[in-house]
This record gives C-alpha cells, structure tokens and sequence, in this order.
C-alpha cells in the first residue's frame, strides 16, 4: 500500500479504518484507553485489599476482641453477682469491686463496638447490639434491687438475682455470643477479601501485555521496524507493574493465611474455650445457689465442661508458637485442677456438706474451683493475647506488602498508557 | 468474582453513583424481664378434684415411740439412722416458713423448726438433716424417685395427692387469701376477674385460682418470691396462696396488704413417700410430742407470731384413720 492509494482511499473513519494509519490510530487509541482502565481497575483492586488489610488492623480484628471482650465481662458479672449469694452476709468487697469492673469494661466495650456500625445495623430488628444496649440497664437493675432486699434481710434479694440471671442467660449472652460470630465473621471476610490469589490483576495486566504485543507485531507487518522504543517502555512497564502487583499480592496471601494459622484461628478455639469456662463456672455456682434444685445446672455443667476438654485440646494441637503452647498447657492443668475440685464440691454437697461446698466453690484456698477457675481463665487471657499479637504482626506485614502499590500502578500505567501513544504517533507521523 | 464485584462496586461509588439513604431511628419498646420458667395465662390442666372421705386423716403413732438409736430393725427409720441425717426437701422462698437468711446464708424457718424436730426424734441431732431445696412442682417427683425423705415445704394435704405420696396429720392450718399492692381497689376474690394473679407451678393455689368463677389470667412461677417481684415490678395485680405465705410477702414489702374472705382450707402436712408407712407413723409421733410439748407454740411465736394477727393459736389436732 503506499501513500498515494491511502491518500486515494479517501476520507472518513470508514475508508481509514483498514488503512495502516488508521489501524495504527486505532492501536493507539485502544491502548491508551486500555492501559489507563486497566491500571484505574487493577489500582481499585490493590486499594480493596489495602482497605481489608485496613480493616483487619482497625476495625474488625479489633471489633472481634471487643465482642469477646463483652461476652466475657458479662458472663463474668452473672457469675460474680450470682457467687456473692452463695456466702451469707457481708458481700465482700473485692466481689463488689469484680461485679463493677465487668460492668463497666461491658458497657465501655459495647459503646466502642456500637459506634462502630452503621445506625442502620443497630436500628434493625432484633439486632444483636440494640439487644445488648436495652438490657443491660435492666440487668444492671436488678442486680442493684436484689442487693438493696439481700442487705436488708429479705430472701426477696435471691428472687430479683435470679431473675436477673434468667435475663443474662436467656437474653444478653446469647447475643454477646451472636456479636462475636459476627464480628468473627467479617474478620474472616476480609481475610479471604485481602488474601485471595490475585486473579483481576494477572488477567487485567496479561490484557495489556497481550495487547501490547498485538500492537508491536502489527507494527512490525505494517512498517517492517522491529523496535519501537515508544512501545518497548510500554511493554517494560506493564510488565514490572504486573510483576510488582504479583509479588505483592502474594506476599499477602501469605501474610494473610499466617495471620489466619498464627493468629485467628487459634484465638477463635481460645476465646470459645473462655467462653465455656465462664459457663461451666456459672453453672457450678448456680448449683450451689440452687442448693438441690440445681440438677439441670450440673448437667449443663458436665457438658459445657467436656467441651472445654475438647477444645482446649484443639487449641493445644494448633498452636504454633512455643509460648502460647506453654500458656495451654498450663490451662490444661488448671482446668484438670479445677475438675477435681469440682468433683470435691459436688461430693460435698451431695453428702450434705453444703458449707463444704461452697468453701471449696468459693474459698481462696489453693485447692479451691475459684482459684483453679481464675488461673484457667487468665491462662487463656494470656494465650489469646499473644496469638492476637502474632495475628497484629501478620496484618502489619500484608499492610507493609501492599504499601505504595497503588501508587506504583498509578504511575506506571500512566507510563504504559504515554510509551504505547508516543511510541504509535511516532510511526503514525511518517504517513503524513 | 466476589472481589470484582466488590471493586465494580468501588468504581460506580467513584463514579458517583451512590444513592443516599437516612437513618431512621426506630421506637423502642421495654421489655420487661420475667423471671425463670415464667408463663402467663397457663392454666393448670383442670384436673377433676379428686373426692374422698377426711383427707386430713392419717396413721396413728406407734405407742411408745422408739428412742433415737432404738428404731426397729428394717424400718424406714433404721435405714435413715443408718445414713446418719434426715434428707428433707425444703423451700428458701418463704418468707419465715422456710428461706435462706441473707444473713447467714442458713436456711430456716417454722417448716424447718419441724424437720429438726423430726431429726431430733429419730436420730437424736436436729442438726442430722440435709436440706434439699424443692419447688412446689419437684416436691412429689423427688418423694417418689426417693430423693428426699420427707418433704416439709407448706404442702397442702389433697386427695390428688394422697394418691401418690403418704401425708403426716396436719402440722399448721393455712387458709388460702389474696395479696395486692397498698393502693389496689381489688378486695376479694370477686373482684379478680381479668387481673393477672399469681402463684407457684404446681401449687394448690394455682389451681383454686384458675378454678375462680371471676376468671382471672393465672400466672405461674417457680418460686413464691418470684410472685412478689412480679407484683413490684407491677407484671401481675394480685399474688394468692396461703395466708401463711402471703404474710412473709407482706413483711418484705410493706406496700402490700391481704385481703378477701378465705378461699380456701389448706392443711399443711409432711409428705412421705407412699410406701413408707411406718415413717408416716413416726412422724405423727413426733408431731404429737411437738405440739403437746410446747415445741410447736415456740417455733410458732418465733417465725410467725410477728407476721400473723391475733394471738397464737393452739396447735392442729391431729386426726388419724386407725
């Protein structure tokens, strides 16, 4: 083809169409668009990740230690306020100080966890939070009432605990419980969002490549030139930000799935074996407040109990680090400790030795359910906060992969976009 | 797929598509707490009174009655001297009957004044007793699964339950009546109709209540106490049992009063299991020595003389059938 039958071919977008300038125009055009939408697609793409890396760090690794957070200072509180009836007289103060201090680290815990949500999922129906916000005065309420009765005498004091109980129990923990799977479950959601295998990014910057090559070989059947610098910095281009994009987006995956394997995963078998030692504990003592009447307590107790055996198993078979091993081993014996207590306990109280067994429910001594309950419970404390840590580390390290990136895709799609233009103009300027 | 959606999403948020939307905040409604095993409007199943002649009735005492140590051998008795203490189901509830003082933590009352005495008589130690805490509706399953020996909890002497565990004689005579907050206008049983009234699972009074011409909306609990907190918190308009009980309620709170004619008799006996005869006879034994030995009238002038009016009356006299 040469000049003068381009020239002859004529005018307009249709005659030009098959020519070579203006199959060369039209690479041109394509592979700035191109470029440009896939480097804006694949920067949406790295700033989702970056943003459920984000999340991990600010919102919802920490909305999920407030969820636990709740569930245990309300448990703890029940279990507090119920004991304090188990012993006569004066409660003591330490007892009082405990119930304040669940109270308060509960309801602190919940304005952090409210504030952040959207209005719209506390206004909703029967949601967890609005749940946990309305009854928790009116627990808090009754407690107060129960102790005004039991400082005065009146058996009325056991009636107001017990029905203040029967609201923690059938209302508030279980949607402290339904709280923290949720909030597990967005952990997890952005664990998967921020963690999966790049797949949008290689197609996207394969796309550019493979047009960018298209573009070179028709340049090349066109004019016969087998280098165009313009196209060569192009291609340079789209390629380091493909490779850049990958090596990131895989040191994330790894980050995030170590952050699963470090970090969640254990505090997930963790704080479920917290959560069953509060309620076996609950249990025990409801027991005894029952004094008899108590059967369906200790039954829920044998249960609750063997889970808490079989999770603190699992949670020994997952560790992974060698701290966090000794942390449950130690819970381990503390709670086989506590199991002969109870046994104790129960022997006690079933002999009609019901002084006995509330020594042994709630006494200070070393071979006593409440001393071998608080060490089971601060073991536990301790392993979960350092498999949090370990969880902390691993999101910083994906945040760290991931830094910049956006802007690295910015600008070299941008190159991309200029090398692929300057690089067909140059050809394109030597049909004029 | 999931995350190019989510990017999708990004990119038209970018773009402005955005809709807005407002928060509505909705009205709350309280929702006030109940206590335990609560239910409104559940009738007890209209079981047809049984009928049958002079329930109050029981088994005449052995004559003389055996020493502590000296019971005979292969009775119910020997079997408990050899355990070594009574098991005696007991109520912590009410008020001056049987309750668990704050205090102390200990549980006591009148109901238990007579355990001990029984305790006292069979195994020379009113403090040999193991006090298994029951509500009204656990008191004749843990009789019949042998869980207690004997249930001493203002349990009311009836044909339907003759049936199915042995009675001592009548040990205290309660009448069933009503109680209310200080400023209600409800003054009788008549005037119950449509009010929330409360009382115990299983309970006789729960039963005279739903069986009220007027047609009040029974509410059972576990627990009398609980009726009480019910009433406070102002979830029922009326508690009604036995006088007895009501007055421990009224003593805790003193913007209640009792009102009404009587409902009904409720004779209070110790329940045994249906087989142990024997213990039957023993316990009315000790009841005849209780009451004509001044033991009776103490525990009386102790735990209820403050609570109910007029003077201290003269203990029960026992009935038996042979």
């Amino acid at each position: 083809m040469t000049l003068v039958e381009a020239d002859r071919r004529g005018r307009g977008l249709a005659g030009l169409a098959g020519t070579t300038p203006g199959v060369l125009g039209g690479f041109a055009l394509v592979l700035i668009l191109v470029a440009l939408l896939a480097g804006a697609l694949t920067g949406l793409g790295v700033q989702s990740r970056v943003q459920a890396v984000d999340d991990l760090a600010a919102r919802t690794g920490p909305l999920s230690v407030a969820a636990e957070q709740i569930y245990r200072s309300l448990s703890d509180a029940d279990a507090t306020a119920t004991g304090a009836f188990l012993s006569g007289g004066l409660e003591p103060t330490a007892t009082r100080r405990r119930y304040e201090a669940d109270i308060a680290q509960a309801s602190g815990t919940l304005a952090v966890a409210v504030a952040a949500r959207d209005p719209g999922d506390v206004t909703a129906s029967g949601s967890t939070l609005a749940t946990l916000s309305e009854q928790l005065p009116v627990y808090a309420g009754l407690v107060e009432t129960a102790r005004a009765d039991n400082q005065q005498g009146l058996p009325l004091g056991a009636a107001y605990q017990r029905e203040a109980s029967t609201l923690m129990r059938t209302r508030l923990l279980p949607a402290a419980q339904d709280l923290y799977r949720t909030e597990t479950g967005q952990v997890t959601d952005d664990q998967d969002g921020a963690g999966s295998f790049p797949i949008l990014e290689l197609l996207l910057g394969l796309a550019v490549l493979g047009l960018l090559v298209a573009a070179q070989i028709t340049l090349y059947r066109r004019t016969n030139r087998v280098f165009n610098v313009g196209l060569l910095g192009a291609t340079a281009a789209a390629l380091v930000a493909l490779l850049w994009v990958m090596v990131a987006g895989i040191a994330v995956m790894g980050d995030i799935s170590a952050s699963q394997r470090d970090g969640s995963a254990q505090v997930d078998t963790l704080a479920a074996a917290r959560i069953a030692t509060l309620a076996a504990r609950s249990d025990e003592t409801l027991t005894l407040v029952a004094r008899g009447a108590g059967q369906a307590y200790q039954t829920d107790y044998t249960q609750v109990d063997k889970h808490l055996g079989d999770l603190l198993a699992k949670a020994g078979t997952q560790a992974t680090d060698d701290k966090v091993r000794a942390k449950i081993d130690a819970a381990r014996s503390d709670h086989a400790a506590w199991t002969a207590a109870h046994a104790k306990l129960r022997k006690a109280d079933d002999s009609g030795d019901y002084g006995g067994a509330v020594t042994v429910a709630i006494g200070t001594g070393t071979d006593s359910a409440a001393t071998a309950f608080d060490k089971l419970d601060g073991d536990l404390r301790d392993a979960i906060d350092q498999t949090r840590a370990a969880f902390n580390q691993k999101v910083a390290d994906a945040g760290g992969a991931l830094n910049g990136v956006v802007v690295v895709v910015a600008v070299l799609s941008v190159l991309t976009a200029a090398g692929a233009g300057a690089g067909i103009w140059r050809r394109l300027r030597d049909y004029r | 797929m999931k995350r190019a959606l989510v990017v999708l999403a990004a990119a038209l948020t970018l773009s402005g598509c955005a809709s807005v939307s407002t928060t509505v905040i909705p009205t709350v409604p309280a929702q006030e707490p109940l206590p335990g095993n609560a239910s409104v409007g559940a009738a007890p199943p209209a079981a047809a009174a049984e009928q049958c002649t002079d329930p109050v009735a029981s088994l005449r005492p052995p004559n003389p009655l055996p020493a502590p140590g000296q019971m005979p051998a292969g009775s119910t008795m020997a079997k408990i001297a050899q355990r070594g203490r009574l098991i005696v189901g007991v109520d912590q509830n009410t008020f001056h009957m049987g309750f668990r003082d704050p205090a102390t933590g200990q549980i006591q009352g009148f109901d238990i004044d007579m355990a001990r005495a029984v305790a006292q008589a069979l195994l020379g130690d009113p403090n040999a007793v193991q006090l298994k805490v029951l509500t009204s509706d656990q008191r004749i399953p843990a009789l019949q699964n042998g869980d207690v020996d004997i249930v001493v909890r203002t349990m009311t002497i009836t044909c339907d339950r003759l049936k199915q565990v042995g009675f001592s004689a009548v040990y205290y005579d309660a009448k069933q009546r009503i109680l209310v907050k200080q400023n209600s206008t409800i003054d009788g049983p008549a005037a119950l109709g449509g009010k929330k009234v409360c009382a115990t699972k299983g309970s006789t009074s729960l039963a005279a209540v739903a069986a009220l011409p007027a047609k009040p909306v029974p509410v059972s609990v576990s627990d009398w106490t609980d009726c009480l907190v019910m009433l406070q918190q102002g979830q029922v308009d009326a508690v009604s049992t036995d006088d007895v009980i009501l007055a421990g309620m009224a003593a805790q709170d003193q913007y209640t009063k009792v009102v009404g004619a009587p409902l009904a008799d409720e004779p209070y006996g110790m329940a045994i299991p249906l087989q142990n005869q024997d213990f039957v006879r023993f316990v009315n034994g000790v009841l005849q020595n209780v009451e004509s030995n001044g033991t009776w009238t103490a525990s009386y002038q102790r735990w209820l003389g403050s609570l109910l009016p007029g003077a201290t009356p003269a203990p029960p006299t026992p009935q038996y059938r042979d």
